[in-house]
Formats: structure tokens, C-alpha cells, sequence
């Protein structure tokens, strides 16, 4: 047993050594690993800025002819200038980027078996803006590696085909899915061409795909889908479908789109729908709103109360009058009753002057004031 | 008859405590060898982790940031303007004035120019205390609240500030804490990569005694002066960067700072808020977030990011870390006791069956072995159960064992990490390693039992005072007031998450 004890201790002050001088030794390694890339990249840097700084009319050649290595030391710099860049600087970047071959690379990089190689060629190509790489970077869109998915969408967005919409939408049913938050982000950016597509598929089976269409049809504005979405908003068995087409229609911004979200104000939909659809009218900014929302601020439920006093008060002039008035209503009514200043607010009251309080700060000079 | 017998239990006892330090420090290994290789998976992902994607996205989940304060005035100021500059598309902060008898709520009104609104605070977690009233900034409504509330503790005004926050997710951040700039954008990454699933996430918190401190900005990162605080460092490497992201890689986090993490709002509301009965309130919400998502049969996840970070102000005194040792250790009971239905219990998965176990094996009892090896070692000598020899072999061998995990550690963040770049502070760092061995470890161990035989034992908790010495700070700008070294001693609401790895 002693003998035993013996060698564990001579492994283990062996070990702390060469732990010891593993830190050291790593320390070193990385100082020369980075001396040695900062004098690489350095004129491949400043070549680089001085073609930026030429919106990318010269210098190009001489980037081009810069060796492997230095290259490859200046290049997450390059990369990273890129998602900085617009127009002619852009474009001449993409330039450089293609005469080095590195759209190829990674083209050919989409196909590696290495899950980390497969994401950041797709990255490169998204960054390029490379219409060709679609229909792979699409491919990619189920590849059995999440992080590899993820980065496939957001190249998509970055590349802006709308071509892509369908097989985003259908990458959204699959088993293992891509985050919704995501694909409506890159829908959007593949912009309005998008919209008969994604009014489409609101008749998609799945709740998720039927969500992310609406909100993106939102983002986009996409007027043109409002009977389809006002559809979905009355009739969706899915209650949080129905919330996120309240939210589309109140980015829509169209007037039409007030009838059917006062109706979902209605006290039997559940208290989430009614919230959004508070909220959407005020959004809307259509004062005809107004009526519907006064009656709403003396809701139960805190989220409906407070949802439909702060669209009042985006509403401006004409909800802000309708706050104050109620205001008004309550403190003669406490007179009349003889309580005055002492009565205990209702919680429409609170919601009200919360409201207003706040519009007091954000526009003054909006604020009415009445008897 | 009766001395062979005293003897036997001595001598088996002894290697029983032996057979212990080599499987505590050994699951400490093994931690901190998936901590390593989250570290690597992590850094070869950075070039195309899309942070400047969320950053753009008008998708990205708003949040709202929770800062408990009493009496922070020392660096309140300081602390919103960094937080209220984070790198993220759309938050708001919201600081809680639990009841400060020191100037904390008037610096805010001066330096914001805080306008006070009649807000409906919504009791959808409950809260003992009274709001007394409830500020905007003039110039950004939007992004600053601070609400006045009578004194009810660190879990109290953390509800508070969950009924009034707006967003879908929110963080909890300490008054004293300094955040990295893309600290939000990183911890909340995983919400939407993953928003099905991700249920809460960690942010690793580093200690920032030594560091210089610009405009609420960490800029340069060193090895504290003291001794004391160096040992904590690399503890906190062992314990926090590595043990946590060790258990977020097995699927078993229980422990998210309540320095810095970040929650579902709606999960939050559904599990009651912060406990008020628990001095350990972070942790016990996470295990009660298990408890209740485990229940329901939910798919969810509760992860940890190991970059950027959060840096907070650790005890720089003997007495100070006594009283926050006992208050964590007093927390890791408390927790264990009042989930002890999950321990073992197949029911809660992971959770139930390693990561809780765990706690109570290694995190729990190690202060009780600690201590009864201090003292069983020398009484086996005494009576002759063991010899010299296997005594001194002993303790090197347990000794050595744990400075090995230490010294793995430094080594895990020299190769992906490397936030201290001095070769000086490297080696400060090894000498800490070694030197937290004699007396720091033992004077610990006392601390904690102190403190786990007082959740045992019942009654109040007390928080203590916390002396803060401050960072080396350069002031953003002349109005501000620098943390001052020779601040007078504060009380403090401020709790790190107890546990050890």
C-alpha cells in the first residue's frame, strides 16, 4: 500500500510540474503564434484600409497578390469589414474575395464533414452576398447540425434571394427546427417579393410556420395580405397565432385593419389576444380606435388595462383627451359622492394617469387638458 | 479491546476521508475537463456566432435589466450609466431602491434627471414591502426605471422589479457589478438560438479587485494586490467559469449568479418569483425552475455562457469573506433542504439524480470533512491508528490533488480565455493556487459549517456589511463620483450563488 502511495505521489508532483510549465509553455507558444500573425497582417491591413478608403477603386491587384500567409492573417479582418461596408467598397471587396478563390473554398467548404468548416464556409458566402451559393446554402438549411443551420439562415438573409422563402418556411417543419425569431428576421430581408409566399402559407398546418409568416408580413408591411391575416386572427384555433396576427396588423398601419382588432378586444378571447390587440390599435394610430380602448382601460386583467392606456396615449390628441376625460368623470363622481381627494382610485384611473404621466414626459406638447 | 476497536474506526475512517478528497477533487477534474472542452467548441464558433446579427435584428427578445440596490451609492451612478450603455438592440434597466438610508436615490434623480410616474405595479409575484414611488428618466423613459420601495431585502425588491419589467426576458444584475459590453448580447444569445427550449442562462462573473475601471468599462484586467483576493480568483476560475460551464455541459446547472443571469419572464411569474424565505435566492430559483419545468414534462434547457463577463468587487478581508461564506453555505442548505423531495428522485432527471446528490456530497458535507480530517489525522497519530508516514502522505496526496485541479484550471484559462496577460499575474496566480492549501481552505471550512448549522439550526439570516475598496477607477466624467477606497462600510444586498464547483 505505501509503495502504492509512493508512486501516486511521485505522478502527481509530476503532473503539478507539467501542468506548471504546460501554462508557461501555452503563454509562450501563443505570444510567438500572435507576434508572428500581427507582422504578417500588418501590410495586408493597411493595404486593405487605403482600398476601402478608395471605395475599392484601386488597390484591388495589389490585395489580390498579397501571399497565402500574410492573407490569411489579415483575413477575419477583411471578413469583418465586410459586414461593414455598402455600394462601390462593398462590391469591390466581394471583388478581392472572389479573384482569391475563396468563394470556391468555400463553396467547396459547404460539403465538409466538419460541422465547424461547413458554418463558417457559410458564413463567408453569406458575407459575400453570393447569389449562387443559394440553392446550397439552402441544402444546408437541414443539415443535422443546429449551429450549421443557423448560420445557412442568416447567409440567406444576408444574400437576399427570394428565391429562398419557401425552403426557409419549410425548414421551420422539421423535427429539429431552426429559431423562428431567426427565419423571420431572413424573410424579411429577402423582402416584399416574399409576400405571396408567406400569405401563402398561412394555411401552413403548423402553428410556427403560420407565426413566423404573419409577423414577417408585418415587418413587412405587407398591406395587401390584410384580409388573409384578419382571417387568421378571427378563426386560428392557435391562440398565439392569433396574438401575432393582432401584432401584423397593427403594423400594417392601414385603417381596414381596426375593425378586426376591435372585435378580438372582445371579453371572451383570452386576456394575451385582447393585450395585443390593445396594443396593435395603438400602433395602428387610427384615431377611431379610441371608444373601443376607453372601455378597455377599466379591464380586470392588469395586461389589457395597461396595453389599451398606453395605445391611448400613442394614439395622441385624441386618446390622451379621452384618458383625461375619464380622469375628470372619476374625480366629479368622488365629489358628487363626497369623498374628494380621499377616494381610492379605480384601476382605470391609475392606468390612466400612468399614461398620461408618462405622455407628460415623452411629448408635452401633445398633452390636453380639459375642465 | 476497546483502544483496537477505537483504533479500526480511526484508521478506516482516515481513509475513508482520504477515499473522499480523491473523488471530490477528481469530480472537479473531470468538471473542469468539460469546461475545457465547452471553451474550445465555443471559441472555434466565435467567427460565426452572429452577434452582430442579433445586435441588428429588430427580432432580437427585448430585455429588461434588474438591479436590487441599497445603499450603493458609492457606484450606482457609475453602474447604470455602463449598463444603460450596453451593446444590445432593446432593454430598459430598472433599479430598485430597496429602501436605502444613503444618498443611492438622489444621485440617480440628480445625474438622470428621474421624473416620478403614477406606475401600476402588477402583483404578478408577490412582494411584502410598499413601492413608494416609481422614476423615468426625462430623456429616456424608455430605458430607465428606478422605483423606490420601502427596505425588504434582495428578493423582495428583485420581484418588485419583475412585476414592473416590460420585456419578455429579464436579467439580474448587482448594483456593484461591472458588465462587459456585449455582456447582454451574449447571455441572451441562447434564448434565440434556442427559444423553444432555453428557460434560463448564467453569465460567468470574475473578480475585478485590481482591475482598472474605465467609464464602468473593465479595460484592464490584473491580479488583485491582496493575497486573500488572489485565492478567491482562482477559485472563482475552478468554481465558477469552469465547474459551472462543466454542469451546463451535463445538463445540470442548478447555480445561475444572481450577480448576472438571465430568465424567461413568463417562467418566472409561473414559478411565484424570488423566495423570500431562503438567503441563497438565485440558486433556489433555478432549482425551482427545474422542479417546476421537470413537472410539467417540458423539453427545456438552462445554460451558462462562459464569455464576456460580469465583474464584482469580492472581499478583500478575513471578516468580509467569513460573513459571505457563511451566507452561501447557509444558502446551499437552505436549498438542499427545502427541495429535498427531488434529491435522488428519478422524476427530476439529471437534476434529481446528479446534480443535486452532487451538492449534497461535495458542495454541502465537503466543509463538515474538511474539518473532521483537521481533526481525526492527528487523533489517529495520537492513538497510533496511523503512522507518521501515512499521515504526511495524506496530506500531500489530498493537498496535491486539489492544487492540481488548480493549477488545471489556470491552464484551461491561459489557452482560451487569458484575460490576464501580465507574466507577473500568472505567476501570482500559481503561488494562489499553492498558498490557498495553508489556512484559506481551513479557515473556509470552519465558515461554512458555521453556516450550514445555522440554516439547520433556523431563525434570520443577516446579510452583514459588505467594505467596499472599489476598482481602480478613472471617472467617465467630472460629475462622477469615483468609488472611493476609503468608502465607509455599506450594507449590501449583493449575494453570490453558493457553491464550490
Amino acid at each position: 500500500m505505501s509503495d502504492l502511495f509512493e508512486i501516486t505521489l511521485i505522478v502527481l508532483a509530476a503532473v503539478v510540474v507539467g501542468m506548471t510549465a504546460g501554462i508557461v509553455v501555452v503563454r509562450l507558444a501563443r505570444h510567438v503564434r500572435e507576434s508572428r500573425r500581427a507582422a504578417l497582417a500588418a501590410g495586408p491591413r493597411r493595404a486593405l484600409l487605403a482600398f476601402v478608403a478608395d471605395n475599392g477603386e484601386t488597390g484591388g491587384d495589389e490585395l489580390v497578390a498579397i501571399g497565402d500567409d500574410a492573407w490569411s492573417a489579415a483575413e477575419p479582418a477583411a471578413l469583418s469589414l465586410l459586414g461593414k461596408l455598402r455600394g462601390e467598397a462593398h462590391l469591390g471587396l466581394v471583388s478581392v474575395f472572389l479573384r482569391r478563390g475563396t468563394a470556391r473554398a468555400a463553396l467547396r467548404d459547404l460539403r465538409s464533414r466538419s460541422a465547424v468548416r461547413r458554418a463558417r464556409a457559410a458564413q463567408i458566402l453569406g458575407d459575400l452576398e453570393l447569389r449562387q451559393a443559394v440553392p446550397d446554402l439552402c441544402r444546408l438549411l437541414t443539415d443535422r447540425h443546429s449551429e450549421v443551420r443557423v448560420v445557412a439562415v442568416r447567409a440567406l438573409g444576408r444574400i437576399g434571394d427570394p428565391a429562398a422563402a419557401w425552403r426557409l418556411i419549410a425548414s421551420l417543419d422539421q423535427p429539429d427546427q431552426v429559431p423562428s425569431l431567426l427565419v423571420t428576421h431572413t424573410l424579411v430581408q429577402l423582402g416584399p417579393e416574399t409576400e405571396v409566399t408567406l400569405s401563402a402559407a398561412l394555411d401552413h398546418p403548423e402553428a410556427r410556420v403560420r407565426v413566423v409568416c404573419l409577423d414577417a408580413l408585418g415587418l413587412l408591411g405587407a398591406a395587401g395580405s390584410l384580409p388573409r391575416v384578419s382571417r387568421v386572427l378571427r378563426e386560428d384555433p392557435v391562440p398565439e397565432v392569433r396574438v401575432s396576427a393582432a401584432a401584423s396588423l397593427g403594423r400594417f398601419g392601414t385603417r381596414s385593419a381596426v375593425e378586426p382588432l376591435t372585435a378580438a378586444l372582445a371579453p371572451a378571447r383570452p386576456t394575451e389576444l385582447r393585450a395585443a390587440a390593445a396594443r396593435a390599435l395603438g400602433d395602428l394610430g387610427s384615431p377611431t380606435a379610441v371608444p373601443a380602448l376607453i372601455e378597455l382601460v377599466h379591464d380586470d386583467a392588469y395586461r389589457v388595462a395597461h396595453e389599451a392606456a398606453q395605445a391611448l396615449r400613442r394614439l395622441g390628441p385624441a386618446g390622451l383627451r379621452a384618458l383625461q376625460e375619464l380622469l375628470d368623470e372619476e374625480a366629479n363622481r368622488a365629489r358628487a359622492n363626497g369623498i374628494g381627494a380621499h377616494a381610492r382610485p379605480s384601476s382605470g384611473v391609475a392606468h390612466a394617469r400612468e399614461a398620461l404621466a408618462l405622455a407628460a414626459i415623452t411629448s408635452p406638447g401633445r398633452l390636453v387638458t380639459t375642465a | 479491546m476497546t483502544e483496537d476497536l477505537v483504533r479500526d474506526v480511526l484508521r478506516i475512517t482516515d481513509w475513508g476521508i482520504f477515499a473522499y478528497f480523491i473523488a471530490l477533487n477528481s469530480s472537479y477534474l473531470v468538471l473542469m475537463v468539460l469546461a475545457g472542452l465547452e471553451f474550445i467548441r465555443h471559441l472555434r464558433r466565435i467567427p460565426f456566432a452572429g452577434a452582430d446579427d442579433m445586435f441588428r435584428s429588430p427580432l432580437t427578445l427585448p430585455v429588461s435589466v434588474i438591479v436590487p440596490a441599497h445603499n450603493e451609492g458609492a457606484g450606482i451612478v457609475a453602474a447604470v450609466q455602463a449598463m444603460t450603455a450596453l451593446r444590445y438592440p432593446r432593454f430598459e434597466v430598472v433599479v430598485v431602491d430597496d429602501g436605502s438610508s444613503d444618498d443611492t436615490f438622489e444621485l440617480l434623480r440628480r445625474k438622470f434627471d428621474l421624473v416620478e410616474v403614477p406606475r401600476v405595479v402588477p402583483g404578478e409575484v408577490p412582494y411584502r414591502s410598499q413601492v413608494l414611488s416609481v422614476h423615468v428618466a426625462r430623456d429616456n423613459p424608455e430605458v430607465l426605471t428606478v422605483v423606490r420601495k420601502t427596505n425588504g431585502g434582495k428578493s423582495d425588491a428583485l420581484n418588485v422589479g419583475i412585476n414592473l419589467a416590460r420585456h419578455p426576458l429579464i436579467c439580474m444584475v448587482d448594483a456593484d457589478s461591472v458588465l462587459d459590453p456585449d455582456a447582454l448580447l451574449s447571455v441572451a444569445k441562447p434564448f434565440g438560438d434556442d427559444p423553444l427550449r432555453v428557460a434560463a442562462c448564467g453569465g460567468v462573473v470574475r473578480i475585478a479587485n485590481g482591475c482598472k475601471v474605465v467609464g464602468g468599462r473593465v479595460v484592464d484586467v490584473r491580479m488583485p494586490r491582496r493575497w486573500l483576493v488572489r485565492i478567491q480568483v482562482v477559485e472563482y476560475l475552478r468554481a465558477f467559469l469552469m465547474g459551472r460551464t462543466g454542469w451546463s455541459r451535463l445538463g445540470g446547472l442548478v447555480v445561475i449568479s444572481g450577480a448576472f443571469g438571465v430568465f424567461r419572464r413568463d417562467l418566472v411569474v409561473k414559478v411565484g418569483g424570488m423566495a423570500h424565505d431562503t438567503i441563497g435566492e438565485d440558486a433556489e430559483l433555478v432549482v425551482r425552475l427545474h422542479h417546476y419545468l421537470r413537472e410539467r414534462g417540458d423539453d427545456y434547457r438552462v445554460v451558462f455562457v462562459a464569455e464576456p463577463v460580469s465583474w464584482s468587487e469580492a472581499p478583500s478581508t478575513w471578516s468580509v469573506l467569513g460573513r459571505q461564506r457563511r451566507r452561501w453555505h447557509r444558502g446551499i442548505a437552505e436549498i438542499l433542504s427545502k427541495h429535498r423531495r427531488m434529491i435522488g428522485n428519478p422524476r427530476y432527471g439529471r437534476i434529481g439524480l446528479l446534480a443535486l446528490p452532487y451538492y449534497v456530497a461535495f458542495e454541502l458535507l465537503a466543509p463538515f470533512v474538511e474539518l473532521a480530517a483537521l481533526v481525526l489525522l492527528p487523533l489517529g497519530l495520537w492513538v497510533g491508528a496511523v503512522d507518521v508516514e501515512f499521515a504526511w502522505k495524506f496530506a500531500l496526496a489530498a493537498y496535491g490533488y486539489g492544487l492540481l485541479v488548480s493549477l488545471v484550471s489556470l491552464f484551461i484559462e491561459e489557452v482560451s480565455f487569458h484575460r490576464y496577460r501580465r507574466w507577473s499575474d500568472l505567476l501570482r496566480g500559481v503561488l494562489a493556487a499553492i498558498g490557498e492549501n495553508f489556512g484559506y481552505r481551513q479557515v473556509l471550512a470552519v465558515w461554512q459549517v458555521r453556516g450550514a448549522v445555522g440554516a439547520w439550526r433556523g431563525g434570520q439570516a443577516v446579510w452583514g456589511t459588505m467594505e467596499r475598496q472599489g476598482f481602480e477607477t478613472v471617472a467617465a466624467d467630472a460629475g462622477e463620483r469615483p468609488v472611493n477606497p476609503a468608502a465607509p462600510p455599506m450594507e449590501t444586498v449583493g449575494l453570490h450563488p453558493p457553491t464550490r464547483g
